[in-house]
Formats: structure tokens, C-alpha cells, sequence
């Protein structure tokens, strides 16, 4: 399938508000079809909310790492932390997540690609959720090189590379009009103090556009959500400030030193 | 004679560079290579040897450079190198931190605000308690690390501070609740907000016993044909990392001078083969799921 414009996001993490904010948008800008890159659930409230959203808008949907964790009975979202601390709340979010997920939407995850490809203009697109090699590997803006990206171009016959599972945004032109994107997530604000989520369009004009477009919803009423879930008061603030409070062992110096916390 | 299992290669994923031997200004004493002021048993990298394994590690997409040692400051040429690093990836320095001053300190924050990529200090600890940890690394270890922390923290670089299982033995990462109990992490995480340092960044390492902790051969554990079933080998460094050191290209960080981990004299191509898990340390990566990268 070739389009001429597509919309893509990563992470929805529950934010049932958010998602159906993007999908209206989206619609608004006009893309001609819409992607999620995966991790659908964790975070936010009540996760069986987000997949009515998504079957009915049309999403073409692949599964994260917390996709195959839920669907595959794990007993963590697979993140691979070490600090107690950060294993404590994502241990919260996963047993919450897993409960509230109903037997037939994970048994939809199991159906789930792990990887879409696609063409926009003449551009071929990958889509994974961490790397194209490996689910949950972080690509950080901070920690992934050009001669890096360039390879797995190469490695995966792309070119354009788009991942999620970061949480932060990047886009990165490499040699021979090839490109590497980082989506973003629309289930949290980036790290940066902003309230509101991202999402991406891509338009083949005919040379791809890479526009990043900020997406504000009522999170104020997600929050409220969230403390009738008895979700942890660490995520409601991170949603109310824009500044990550957990989870934050990943990240590398870079991305660290813009964050709060 | 029992066969000693492999470890395939999968990706470049880290480069090592054990910079400057084992030449070090402290002499720990649980040291994996026993490095000390007077160790001259494996020599410095010259900078035109870093540059050429970094170019050839480019072309296989390397991820992320670490420089170790030994004390990699020791090494005159330091600025220089990580400036030309950190134009190909991610670069980590694995440090004491006891020569970071303040001049040293403005020279990293400046490589680091024009780099693209990230630019970690690793700065080695053992204990909060300074009596405790000068009894490993020497008298105004704890002192003189912390001026480091802060002297990076002040200039925005976010250091992470290294700590061995010395003390203790297999922290937990079980869910802990925030600010319940005394464990190992909050510990280390209470004891540098105190100190200052507003993100701790804590990376647990655990104790290998070699070196100056050499335990006998019969109380000598190792990988055996039989543990390779069922494991998922790409947890083990060997599988995504080589490093160049006095001599060659070796296996692991572990194991730089040892002839068994070398795996070549002068090509990161050609060590890019499969290793033999033939060590003690090996083991003891097999058990704890070891990562030396940061992350």
C-alpha cells in the first residue's frame, strides 16, 4: 500500500483521552491512515477503554513490549529495570494493566504484527517498537548514532526507520535520503514540563515531511481517572507537571539532565 | 576433557577501550585486574589506535563507547579522545573520579554541550561510609569522588555512581516501595541527594572474584556445556561487545591481557567471532545476567 500522508504514535499507555484526541486530529490533518506502534496498555486508568478506540478509527496496530508481556501471561512489561524503586511502580502498573485488561482484548494482542511495513511516496517504511532487532532496546535520541541507524537502514531493506518505546520524540536525516524517527508516545508529556503528548505525520511531498504535532486533551479529567483507579499519585503527577517521576533509571545523561527529576 | 562452551556474536552493539592499562592512581583492593600506581603490566592505547578501532566500529554500527582502565584521566590524551568518540556514539568514561578538578570538569561539560550524544561519567564508590570505602580505595577516596559528582552535577552532566556488591552481597531489585527500608539503593540514592547530587543515577556491579580476589581453583566455578541449553546467550556482554586493549582486540572488559580472550592483534573485524566462556568471570556473568554498559 502507498500512501501520501500517514499519522504514527507509540505509546498509549492507557490514555484513553489522549487517544481519542489523536485520532480526531489526525482525521483533521487528513492522513489517510493511522499507526500504533505499540504499548497500549500501562500507566493510565481502565486499560480495555483504548482498544474500542482503535478498532473503530481503523488503527493498524502492533504490539510493544507490554503488548507481548499481556498477551503472553508474563509476569512484568519487560522493561528491564533494576532499581526497586522503578520495579516497584512498574510491578503496580503491570498487575493493574493485566487485571483490568478483559481475555479477549489480549486475546486480540496475540494477533498482533511486530512490525508493519509500509510506502509513503516512495519512501519504505519499517515500523517497530524499540529497534527493528529488538523489542524493548531503547533509541534514545542521546545514544543512538548515524552510522547506527544507517546500518540498520541498510540491515532492513528501510528508508525510513520509526520507532516508539522511548517516550521522547526524535527525527534524525541521515545520508542517501534516509531517515530515523522516533514517534513519540501519546500516553505522557515528553519529560519537558508541557502537559500535552505527540504524535507524527508523514507526507511524501514528494520528499518526506516529518512533522511532530502536539496533541492537548483534558488531562486534568485523565487524572482524576487515575486517583479513582488508585493509580499511583507518581504517574497523576507526571501527567498534571509533564515531568517524568518514575521509571527514570533508563534514561541517558542527555535526556536526564532535561528532565525534573 | 570437558568441551568449553561459546558464546556466538551478534552485533557490535559497545566498544571498549581499556585506555590506560593498569595504571592507576588508587590500588583497590577487590581490583578484577589488580590495577595500582606501579601496575605497568598492560600498557596505554595511543590515541591514533582509538581512532582507527573507532572508525572501523563505525562501519559496523557500534552503539556505544566505554574508556576504562586502570584510571582512563591517567591518560594525557583523554580530551581529545572523547572528543573524537563522541562524534561516532554514546561515550562513557568508567572513572574514580579523583582527577575530575574543576578544569578537567569544564572540558567535559564543553564536549558534552556540543556533542550530540550523550557523554557519561561513571564514577566508582563502594560505600557511603567513608571509613568503609577508603578501607578499598584509599584514604580521601569518598571525598575526593564527591567533589567529582558535584563538580559534573554543577556543569549539568548528570553523573552515575558505580557501586560493587563489595558491601552487598546482591542487592535487591524486587519491588521496593519509595523511601521504605534501608535497602542498597535507597541507601546510595539518600546519600547522594544529601551530598547534593539532585538524580542519582545508581549502577550496581557485582564483585568478580579475580584479580586481587583470586579465590582457589577448587573453589572455581565455570560455564559448562549443560547450562548452555535453555540460556539466552545474548545476555552475556561477549555476544554484543569487544574491547581493544595493550595487545588486541579481547572478548570482555573482563578479561583484557588474558591470551584465551584475545581474539585478535589488530582487527575489530576479525574479533568479531564467536569466544570461548572459559573463565571464572564467565561464570559469574552467567549467574547474575552482568551488563558492564550502563544501562
Amino acid at each position: 500500500m502507498v500512501y501520501r500522508r500517514i499519522a504514527v504514535f507509540g505509546g498509549v499507555y492507557s490514555n484513553y483521552r489522549a487517544l481519542a484526541a489523536t485520532i480526531e486530529d489526525a482525521r483533521r490533518h487528513q492522513a489517510e491512515a493511522l499507526f500504533c506502534l505499540g504499548d497500549l496498555g500501562g500507566f493510565g486508568p481502565c486499560p480495555d477503554r483504548v482498544y474500542p478506540l482503535l478498532r473503530e478509527a481503523g488503527v493498524q496496530v502492533m504490539r510493544g513490549n507490554y503488548d507481548v508481556s499481556l498477551a503472553d501471561g508474563l509476569t512484568d512489561c519487560g522493561c528491564g529495570y533494576t532499581d526497586p524503586r522503578d520495579n516497584y511502580y512498574a510491578a503496580l502498573s503491570y498487575e493493574y494493566t493485566f487485571r483490568h485488561t478483559s481475555e479477549e482484548n489480549k486475546h486480540w494482542l496475540r494477533t498482533l504484527p511486530d512490525v508493519l511495513r509500509v510506502q509513503v511516496g516512495s519512501y519504505r517504511l519499517h515500523m517497530c517498537h524499540g529497534s527493528p532487532r529488538q523489542v524493548n532496546e531503547f533509541l534514545w535520541e542521546s545514544t543512538t548514532p548515524d552510522g547506527f541507524l544507517s546500518k540498520l537502514c541498510g540491515d532492513y531493506e528501510a528508508d525510513v526507520l520509526l520507532c516508539t518505546h522511548t517516550g521522547i520524540k526524535w527525527h534524525r536525516r541521515l545520508p542517501d535520503d534516509r531517515h530515523a524517527v522516533n514517534v513519540g508516545v501519546i500516553g505522557r508529556p515528553e519529560n519537558d514540563g508541557e502537559t500535552h503528548v505527540w504524535y507524527t505525520l508523514l507526507t511524501a511531498a514528494p520528499d518526506l515531511q516529518v512533522a511532530f504535532i502536539p496533541v492537548y486533551y483534558d488531562y486534568e479529567a485523565l487524572a482524576r481517572d487515575m486517583r479513582q483507579e488508585q493509580l499511583p499519585e507518581a504517574f497523576v503527577e507526571t501527567i498534571r507537571s509533564g515531568w517524568w517521576t518514575t521509571c527514570l533509571e533508563v534514561l541517558p545523561g542527555k535526556e536526564r539532565a532535561c528532565g525534573r527529576w | 576433557m570437558q568441551t568449553i562452551p561459546q558464546a556466538p556474536f551478534h552485533n557490535l552493539h559497545a566498544l571498549w577501550f581499556q585506555l590506560t592499562g593498569t595504571l592507576c592512581n588508587l590500588a583497590c583492593s577487590h581490583c578484577f585486574i589488580s590495577c595500582s600506581p606501579t601496575n605497568h603490566a598492560l600498557k596505554f592505547v595511543a590515541p591514533e589506535t582509538v581512532y582507527r578501532y573507532l572508525d572501523e566500529a563505525e562501519t559496523h554500527g557500534v552503539r556505544e563507547v566505554y574508556f576504562t582502565g586502570g584510571e582512563p584521566f591517567l591518560h594525557k590524551q583523554i580530551i581529545p579522545i572523547l572528543a573524537r568518540s563522541l562524534q561516532a556514539a554514546a561515550t562513557s568514561v568508567l572513572t574514580n573520579g579523583t582527577l575530575i578538578t574543576p578544569t578537567v570538569a569544564d572540558e567535559l561539560a564543553a564536549l558534552a554541550t556540543t556533542s550530540r550524544y550523550s557523554l557519561e561519567m561513571r564514577i566508582s564508590l563502594d560505600d557511603v561510609d567513608e571509613a568503609r570505602n577508603d578501607a578499598v580505595r584509599g584514604k580521601g577516596a569518598l571525598r575526593r569522588a564527591l567533589r567529582a559528582l558535584r563538580l559534573l552535577q554543577e556543569r549539568g552532566l548528570p553523573p552515575i555512581v558505580a557501586v560493587t556488591e563489595y558491601f552487598y552481597e546482591a542487592p535487591e531489585t524486587t519491588p521496593q516501595e519509595p523511601g521504605s527500608g534501608s535497602g542498597f539503593y535507597q541507601k546510595f540514592r539518600d546519600f547522594l541527594l544529601e551530598n547534593g547530587i539532585e538524580k542519582p543515577r545508581l549502577k550496581v556491579i557485582p564483585v568478580f572474584a579475580m584479580g586481587k580476589l583470586h579465590p582457589s581453583e577448587t573453589g572455581a566455578a565455570y560455564v559448562t556445556p549443560g547450562m548452555m541449553h535453555g540460556f539466552d546467550v545474548t545476555t552475556l556482554q561477549c555476544t554484543k561487545s569487544r574491547i581493544v586493549a595493550d595487545g588486541g582486540v579481547y572478548a570482555c572488559p573482563l578479561l583484557v591481557g588474558e591470551p584465551e580472550a584475545r581474539l585478535s592483534e589488530n582487527s575489530l573485524s576479525e574479533a568479531m567471532q564467536p569466544c570461548s566462556l572459559y573463565h571464572t568471570a564467565c561464570h559469574t556473568c552467567y549467574v547474575t545476567g552482568m551488563t558492564c554498559s550502563n544501562y
